[in-house]
């Protein structure tokens, strides 16, 4: 079987190799993938659509559709991850652990036993891993904010400089996944529920699929921003820059909510209960 | 002219200096702790004097996008230094609790 799997290996890379003299020049402009849309995208982008940044004109004007798609992928992926791994049934055999916070003694409750809500004095700890780490703590909360705002600034200044939804919702996960690791899950679920994220990440792609319809309704092709242009009071170039923006914000939301509901049911292996 | 770009010169090349020199002593050093000590203190050196470096060069004409771009880049270092630390504590203090003990010189068996 491995001579087999090695027979059809070096085949198939000798096959590859045989392929690769057949490849046109690096940066020809002959080649096949610069001669049919590429120059109409490098020499028209701007004044189509008033934005500097091709890629994100192309991204999510030209080809809006492909976006779109790519966006319900990501938001599919969080749906599978939460039904392979959520786990709805309660076990309360489990032990639960509590903090004084005043002495740091920590109890060890068997069965039953529940805090009253609310309660400043003690404070529910994870079982197998018990972070009491101020400094952690500290920098995490000096740092999300700064990470959030950059999140924004990402998907905001995607018309300009590299960027966009996928990155800045990708960033702003990231600093709730940061605040979930650097204090506990459940103080993560009181920031941002389980349900909202959910709710969020169909948000987005709804925002996406939303702003197309509505160019379909308005009288256009579907995601054919210059449709909104009199519903966003500007001319039609314009309004394909601002179309651009609404859907980058959609992808944003989508992307943000299904990293950190990814999150959720990865560290606590779909229980939610205890997390990292 | 010639001095601020030998400042800049010296400071870019100290940084990569420190790089290396972390570098070399996260693959030298004994053991897991120890390893630590390099990566976390020379890499923020090391990125503290390539990007004044860098904040320097761009300054180099003085206008107000230059100088908030100048700005922009000692963000960047005040980040580093304040996340840096952080996470090498994270990391020193996951391995305490794991278990690991520190290596000593009379160690017998080789620790990774």
């Amino acid at each position: 079987m491995k001579t087999f799997a090695l027979i059809t290996v070096l085949l198939l890379g000798g096959l590859l190799f045989y392929g690769t003299p057949d490849f046109p020049d690096w940066g020809d402009p002959a080649s096949p993938a610069s001669l049919h849309v590429s120059p109409y995208y490098i020499e028209h982008a701007v004044e189509d659509t008033a934005v500097p940044n091709i890629v994100t004109a192309v991204l999510a004007d030209y080809r809006g559709y492909d976006t779109m798609f790519e966006t319900a992928v990501i938001f599919s992926a969080g749906i599978a991850c939460l039904f392979l791994l959520r786990v709805y049934r309660r076990k309360s055999a489990r032990t639960r652990l509590y903090r004084h916070n005043l002495t740091g003694v920590t109890l060890r409750i068997a069965k039953g036993g529940k805090l009253p809500e609310g309660s400043a004095e003690f404070e529910r700890i994870d079982s197998v891993w018990v972070p009491y780490d101020m400094i952690i703590k500290v920098t995490s909360r000096l740092i999300v904010p700064f990470v959030q705002l950059f999140a924004l600034y990402v998907i905001a200044h995607g018309h300009h400089s590299p960027g966009g939804g996928f990155q800045g919702g990708v960033i702003f996960g990231a600093a709730i996944i940061l605040y979930a690791l650097s204090n506990d899950l459940r103080r993560a679920f009181r920031r941002l529920s389980e349900k909202a994220a959910l709710l969020a990440s169909a948000a987005g792609v709804l925002i996406y699929v939303g702003t197309g319809l509505l160019c379909l309704l308005l009288g256009g092709n579907f995601l054919d921003y210059s449709m909104l242009a009199e519903m966003l009071h500007t001319d039609a170039i314009m309004a394909r820059s601002h179309g651009i923006l609404i859907v980058e914000i959609g992808v944003g939301l989508a992307v943000m909510a299904v990293m950190v509901s990814l999150y959720y049911n990865l560290s606590s292996a779909g229980r939610h209960d205890e997390g990292l | 002219m010639g001095v601020y770009n030998l400042l800049v010169i010296f400071l870019l090349v100290s940084g990569l200096f420190f790089f290396f020199a972390g570098a070399v002593g996260i693959l030298r050093f004994p053991d897991f702790y120890s390893r630590l000590h390099p990566a976390g203190k020379l890499d923020t050196m090391g990125l503290f004097t390539s990007m004044m470096a860098m904040a320097l060069w761009v300054v180099h004409e003085w206008t107000l996008g230059a100088i908030l771009t100048a700005l922009k880049i000692l963000l960047i270092v005040a980040f580093v230094f304040i996340t840096s630390p952080t996470a090498t504590h994270a990391i020193v203090d996951a391995g305490v609790r794991a278990g690991l003990l520190p290596w000593a010189k009379d160690s017998r068996e080789d620790p990774t």
